[in-house]
């Protein structure tokens, strides 16, 4: 297990690289510059600010020091707050998306198993019509709509919670809600699929023709085996609730990285985009090493140094 | 020139006096203050930095306009009204600018003293700050020298007399100087605060001081909440009487009408959709900008160089009043010339109505259609492919949309429309890489030049290099000969933008103008068109339930 985690953690930073250097060198094709009010500016002003911001160097330079600075923690200086570092401005507002992830994530994830598997234990009934009908809407309905009529219905007309801004706990419930559904969704129909496969096993007959109660055989044999599955869509998922919270926390106006985002997007600001995506990247390969050392625990048949073992 | 300023004051005190007798009046019948003095306001924007030599944003602009106060005051209907500076004496040449200081203090305590506005100003020009708004002390004496590092930040024309005695030199008469040392770019700033924090100076709210009628507090330099609280130290604090501003970011339209509507702000700027359903709600205030939306013609070479018929045609063939009223439909105005109306006037003249050429901006399909074919003739060809640059904003694509529709009905013509990122149309258009573009400008200050200057012929602005000698010598006698001469100075601008107009150098589109709700129990609150755009300082809240 140790071999293979060192081994993963090398890719991982080899993965990290190649987004670095990719970004950067993506973010130098592009159009844009530190420069406000560029036509009324003489050449020699015009120098001296990009000189502030590094931009002089050749760009072989600019990378060298900016993937020395990025493995120290710098990500250099942000184009639209004056004199802000850009790590100082994603580490104060990673908490928020952090937060809103974490609790999607956990409000999205496990109730979709448990509905997934009501679904499959009460197969054709009208429960199981319900729940499906329940996760098509959550996979259909994209989050920023459901976040829309979120705020209008619960917000607006109920006035239950608060429509927008950041503040305490019932602050997140609208925007988790909206980001949860479709990973609940997800996970719901991943979760009746896979567990109606498992119930018509001949393991799951055996273990009940061994006089195994039906919550027994259901919980120690069919949900065990059918989360195999789901725990492979967990890196997807939590691709899919960064993504959306892009939108959710614009709409909400929350103070995250993912609104910071689109707004260093929208003004060009370079070293906030690429420090950013670099965030991401390591959080999303972050998750998918979590999913593969739960799916190694799940399932004993994946262990990965199996042979050895 | 120096009875000028006595007579403004005068004008400011009267209105000062029945303003009060108003509030007088007013407070025995309904307008009595509410308890809560605490007014919410909405940015849609983060505020970026509140150095004033760093300023070049709305957010930031509008927030030291607030938390600072320069020699003068941008009062109601853009007139001067006394700031730092008690009163002024401009010399009979319009070189030399005396400003008497009242006695006032920073936020901290410290005495505000010229001394602060000369190492204020010198800071902004100084190479080493790189202002990017450094240009707009281009009048100062020695303002290129000291900008270049060739001469010594000390050389610039201003300096203290004194503690409360500060005199600027200029290189050339500027009557609109007056309208500048009211903008943030020209504030004073404490010399030993901005040592003190060095490079953090201005990036926290903590990391300052402010002299104006409020202080910032709780901005920790990039979170999307902060406030305006009531700043005791300054000289006229009793006439402000909200306790606290305080500010959110809202990106979402639809979150922000939200919020109003369950009063969690007391403002909201409505975008088209919204301002057609809203248009009839008795918040409504409509806030006119001084900007101008215009259609340049790339005339380097290709089909639009000395091609008056072709532009005519163009112009002609576009009907502003639809494009403001069905298609944008937010509030905003067809123009009557390239300078909007209500940004300067004269005697009560409006400029944009002393200088109307109603050929420039009207709608006329036949004549455009005659034009179009004789420019064609002209060009000898008798079809061509033009592109039309803009804007992926909404507004740049409903225009690029509906030009199309408009010039659908030239013969011959072939529209390639193109909206791109605003970086990108700034840069292709800087290169002369398109045919026809649209592009928009906002005054800096309340006056013509703000926008005359804009075409002359080595302006970097002038991105479609649109030449015209006469055009050339009217702005340059209204910035040189004729800068000390009201009158002179007045005519010439009116000429220059007539001729712009007879030469369609450009095609004026819309003024933009936005409608903001405002909740009933908000007064005071004062809107400009140009600059800094809000000023809270006579604001305040009656009483509601």
């Amino acid at each position: 297990m140790a071999k293979y985690l060192v081994k993963r953690i090398f890719y991982l930073l080899l993965t990290l690289f190649i987004v670095i250097t990719v970004t950067f060198f993506l973010m130098k094709l592009l159009p844009g510059t530190p420069l406000q009010n560029q036509q009324k500016l003489s050449p020699s002003q015009q120098h001296l600010i990009l000189k502030q911001y590094g931009l002089t160097k050749p760009v072989w330079q600019q990378y060298l020091i900016y993937v020395g600075g990025v493995f120290q923690g710098n990500f250099g200086t942000s184009f639209q707050f004056s004199d802000q570092p850009v790590s100082y401005l994603i580490s104060s507002r990673i908490g928020p998306s952090l937060l809103l992830g974490v609790q999607a994530m956990i409000i999205g994830v496990i109730p979709g198993i448990l509905v997934g598997a009501l679904g499959a234990i009460k197969k054709n009934t009208w429960v199981d019509t319900t729940t499906t009908i329940v996760s098509i809407l959550g996979i259909s309905i994209p989050s920023f709509v459901l976040a829309v009529l979120l705020q209008y219905f619960v917000g607006l007309k109920l006035q239950w919670f608060p429509i927008a801004d950041w503040g305490g706990f019932s602050y997140t419930v609208l925007p988790t809600i909206a980001l949860a559904a479709s990973p609940f969704a997800d996970t719901a129909r991943f979760t009746r699929t896979e567990m109606v496969d498992v119930l018509n096993s001949d393991y799951i007959e055996l273990a009940r023709a061994k006089g195994l109660s039906k919550w027994g055989v259901i919980y120690h044999h069919a949900l065990r085996n059918s989360l195999i599955p789901v725990v492979t869509i967990m890196g997807p998922l939590a691709v899919n609730i960064m993504t959306g919270s892009m939108v959710i926390e614009n709409i909400f106006s929350i103070p995250g990285i993912g609104e910071q985002f689109v707004k260093s997007i929208l003004t060009n600001d370079y070293p906030t985009i690429m420090a950013v995506t670099i965030v991401y990247s390591v959080m999303l390969m972050v998750v998918l090493l979590i999913t593969d050392i739960v799916y190694g625990i799940i399932d004993p048949r994946i262990r990965i140094s199996g042979k050895s073992n | 020139m120096a009875m000028q300023f006595s007579k403004t004051l005068t004008l400011a005190a009267i209105s000062g006096a029945s303003l009060l007798l108003f509030s007088a009046c007013g407070s025995k019948s309904k307008r009595q203050l509410a308890d809560d003095q605490t007014l919410h306001w909405v940015e849609t924007a983060d505020l970026p930095t509140m150095d004033p030599s760093k300023s070049t944003d709305v957010v930031s602009g509008g927030a030291l306009n607030n938390v600072d106060e320069g020699l003068l005051r941008i009062g109601q209907g853009s007139k001067l009204r006394p700031g730092i500076a008690k009163a002024y004496h401009v010399s009979k040449d319009g070189k030399t600018w005396t400003f008497n200081l009242r006695h006032s203090k920073w936020s901290n305590g410290a005495p505000v003293t010229a001394t602060d506005f000369v190492y204020g100003w010198r800071r902004t020009v100084k190479p080493s700050t790189a202002a990017q708004f450094a240009y707009l002390y281009n009048h100062v004496k020695n303002y290129d020298a000291v900008n270049k590092g060739k001469k010594a930040p000390s050389q610039l024309g201003v300096e203290a007399h004194g503690k409360y005695q500060l005199v600027v030199t200029l290189s050339r008469p500027q009557s609109y100087f007056k309208y500048l040392v009211a903008s943030q770019a020209f504030l004073p700033q404490n010399q030993q605060v901005v040592n003190k924090y060095g490079a953090r100076y201005a990036t926290r709210s903590g990391n300052a001081v402010y002299n104006g009628p409020f202080k910032l507090t709780g901005w920790d330099g990039t979170n999307d909440t902060w406030t305006l609280k009531k700043n005791d130290q300054y000289w006229d604090a009793k006439a402000t009487k909200l306790k606290a501003v305080k500010y959110r970011v809202i990106k979402d339209q639809g979150t922000w009408l939200s919020q109003y509507q369950t009063g969690k702000v007391d403002e909201l700027m409505t975008d088209g959709t919204q301002y057609r359903h809203l248009k009839t709600s008795p918040d409504i205030h409509i806030r006119g900008s001084a900007s101008m939306f215009y259609l340049e013609f790339n005339q380097r070479n290709g089909f639009f160089k000395n091609n008056l018929d072709a532009r005519k045609a163009i112009s002609l063939a576009i009907d502003k009043q639809s494009l403001t009223h069905n298609i944008l439909a937010d509030g905003s105005q067809a123009p009557k010339g390239l300078v909007p109306q209500n940004l300067a006037k004269k005697n009560g003249v409006d400029f944009a109505d002393a200088a109307y050429v109603k050929s420039g901006t009207t709608y006329q399909l036949t004549e455009a259609r005659a034009l179009w074919r004789k420019a064609l003739q002209q060009s000898g060809k008798s079809s061509v492919s033009l592109d039309l640059l803009a804007d992926d904003t909404p507004n740049g694509k409903k225009t690029v949309e509906f030009i199309q529709s408009q010039l659908g009905k030239l013969p011959g013509l072939k529209l390639i429309t193109a909206t791109v990122p605003f970086n990108v149309r700034l840069s292709r258009s800087t290169q002369g890489d398109f045919d026809m573009v649209v592009g928009g400008w906002i005054a800096d200050f309340p006056d013509a030049i703000s926008f005359s200057s804009l075409f002359t012929s080595n302006n970097a602005y002038n991105r479609g290099r649109w030449q015209n000698k006469a055009y050339d010598t009217d702005v340059k006698n209204a910035e040189g000969k004729d800068a000390n001469n009201p009158d002179e100075r007045w005519n010439d601008l009116v000429n220059a933008e007539k001729t712009l107009m007879q030469q369609q150098g450009i095609v004026p589109l819309y003024q933009r103008t936005q409608a903001q709700l405002l909740k009933p129990y908000v007064h005071g609150v004062q809107y400009f068109p140009t600059g800094a755009q809000w000023d809270f300082s006579r604001a305040y809240i009656s009483n509601h339930q």
